[in-house]
């Protein structure tokens, strides 16, 4: 009779233990990886950062938040550090608008109801989406030639012979990257913003159009005040997309011509892994970069998008 | 979720609600067919002029490089292009990376959402958003550190099982280890998952646990089944990424025998010494591109669908 008693006294306890235990067994697998390969990273970036590689050896020694310092002191004096943070805003400001506005633009024409061939126009106009960026650095890199490339022998047809030098130019190395990223991200923006067009109701359109507003102000008025959750998601993802460019820069131009499309993310790269090794100066800017991101991250998390309307 | 895709997939449903006067012409649908149509070839040319370029002989290309059509087909530069690099090797290389990180990602994102939405335990919303939270993580905050641990776990291991042990080889830069551990937990197919668990009925589950079913036969035998269509779409989803991924594979090789393919293509193209040979190259990178595209032609659907609901919280 005890025995039963202890027995039945027990068993929750047992099975909570076990309920917490077989939980944690199946989150075991994304846990580990994640510890060891983000959460750990963090710490360990951060303490690199305030290390550097001493001279004539390969012993790391500890210089307090000396990198910071030499990354603030470019920044201010012009150096540097503040052409590859320019280079990135330019990068953003080239990338991020042009993209949405082409993408919504693509939207808006898609959501119109074809009877014919719309399966045809969304396969070509998703069609970017599976290009890698190795592969859109590549197929730009031919059509940028300058003497079997296609766009300066187009750009002739509309009367400009001497097309720019495009990836050697430093005015235009940086256009002819954005143009690609732009071009490769297409397909996301347009799935991401049609989405969001076909989620409008379509009464607003068509009390509109009995009130007789045209075309340009159904959009203005309707398309773009209802569609700013999604234009606000696209504008966060599309800005720690551009921060974190890599692959385009490093097959077009690798950075050059000098400079000129070297961003914060590439110069991390080049710091951490091409020449000798700094990298206790490229986590230092990796936690500058990270720390962008992470605030954009944050806006979108804490759900202001959800918010914005009726702009 | 699956809703906003249907509508992507279809303007049927629009069609059908809208009446339609039969045998009209209509002036605005034609300009939009035109418009449509136009704009598309121009954003799908950068993949149809690589595909004309390789199929052109070389000495057409240098005669007439910017003539669209090759006038005579010829597979003579994928041959090339195959025997100049090894990008058979850079496939299967691709092929296992690509493997090893979907297989992973889906597999453990299945459990990790399960134990989400079904059990309860101490902790367990915690630690839902501690894995939520490396969502916000930048991949350049943690490369440099990842590429430390994965470059010295062999001498790690070797410390640990002695200098003899040769697996310990197999964990370090150039192996197919270090080319994927970093990758093989996604907290994005964990949230995604969840939400799709979340939102089927709670008495599947009770009604297994009075069958005796345990809670590991319920997730395989009733929950992934009814979840498929989300499953496959994480599956999709992480393929691309997976296959398309260059700034890891650039840093975590340097052996030619465990390049990627897309880092073969980069190398293909820079150790090009005398001048760029374009039609191997656009051949190389249409064998580059060929299992995605054709990934996009079977499965657009779930390709747009496992996108259009990152938009979605």
């Amino acid at each position: 009779m005890t025995t039963t008693g202890q027995v039945t006294n027990r068993k929750p306890i047992l099975q909570s233990v076990w309920e917490t235990v077989e939980g944690y067994l199946y989150l075991a697998p994304s846990l580990i990886i994640l510890g060891v390969f983000v959460y750990y990273p963090i710490v360990r970036s951060f303490n690199l950062s305030l290390t550097r590689v001493a001279p004539f050896g390969n012993a790391t020694r500890y210089v307090g938040f000396e990198n910071y310092q030499r990354l603030l002191t470019e920044l201010v004096e012009g150096g540097d550090y503040a052409i590859y943070l320019k280079n990135s805003l330019l990068f953003m400001l080239g990338t991020v608008p042009t993209g949405i506005i082409i993408a919504v633009g693509l939207a808006v024409a898609l959501s119109y109801p074809l009877k014919r061939l719309s399966w045809f126009h969304r396969l070509l106009i998703f069609l970017p989406i599976v290009i890698s960026s190795a592969v859109t650095g590549v197929l730009f890199r031919l059509l940028y030639n300058p003497a079997v490339g296609y766009i300066n022998h187009w750009l002739s047809f509309i009367g400009i012979q001497e097309g720019p030098n495009w990836l050697s130019s430093k005015d235009w190395a940086l256009i002819a990257v954005i143009i690609a990223v732009v071009w490769r991200q297409l397909g996301f923006n347009v799935i991401i913003a049609l989405a969001g067009v076909q989620n409008i109701d379509t009464t607003y359109y068509e009390a509109a159009k009995v009130d007789g507003a045209n075309l340009w102000s159904r959009i203005r008025h309707i398309t773009i005040p209802l569609l700013s959750p999604t234009l606000f998601f696209l504008a966060i993802i599309n800005v720690i997309n551009s921060l974190t460019t890599f692959g385009e820069i490093n097959i077009l131009t690798d950075g050059g011509p000098g400079q000129a499309t070297t961003t914060m993310v590439y110069a991390i790269f080049v710091d951490a892994f091409i020449g000798t090794p700094l990298r206790g100066f490229a986590s230092a800017q990796a936690y500058l970069l990270a720390l962008l991101i992470v605030i954009m991250s944050v806006i979108q998390f804490s759900g202001i998008g959800r918010r914005v309307h009726y702009t | 979720m699956s809703s906003i895709s249907d509508q992507i997939n279809s303007s049927d449903a629009k069609e059908s609600a809208k009446i339609v006067t039969p045998r009209s012409f209509n002036w605005n649908d034609f300009g939009l067919q035109v418009f449509l149509i136009v704009v598309g070839l121009i954003i799908a040319l950068p993949i149809i002029i690589a595909i004309f370029t390789s199929f052109k002989s070389i000495p057409e290309f240098n005669a007439n490089p910017n003539a669209l059509l090759p006038r005579d087909w010829t597979f003579e530069n994928y041959r090339r292009a195959w025997n100049s690099t090894p990008f058979g090797r850079y496939l299967i290389n691709s092929v296992i990376q690509s493997g090893i990180i979907v297989a992973c990602q889906v597999l453990f994102s299945i459990l990790a959402a399960f134990a989400f939405s079904f059990l309860t335990f101490r902790g367990r919303d915690a630690m839902f958003y501690l894995i939520l939270g490396s969502l916000m993580v930048p991949f350049q905050l943690t490369f440099i550190p990842s590429f430390l641990i994965i470059s010295n776990l062999p001498a790690n291991c070797m410390e640990v099982f002695g200098e003899t042990a040769a697996f310990c080889d197999q964990l370090g830069a150039n192996s197919y280890f270090g080319l994927t551990v970093p990758f093989l937990a996604s907290a994005f197919g964990v949230f995604l998952l969840r939400q799709f668990f979340l939102s089927l009925p709670k008495d599947l589950h009770d009604s297994a646990k009075i069958d005796g079913a345990s809670n590991f036969r319920f997730l395989w035998q009733i929950v992934v089944p009814l979840s498929r269509g989300a499953v496959s779409a994480l599956t999709i989803f992480s393929f691309l990424n997976a296959w398309s991924q260059y700034l890891w594979p650039l840093i975590i090789t340097n052996e030619q025998s465990m390049r990627t393919i897309q880092i073969g293509i980069r190398f293909f193209l820079f150790d090009q010494e005398r001048g760029v040979e374009w039609g191997p190259l656009m051949a190389g990178a249409v064998i580059v591109m060929l299992p995605t595209l054709v990934l996009f032609l079977v499965a657009q659907r779930q390709l747009v669908q496992g996108i259009a609901m990152t938009g979605i919280k």
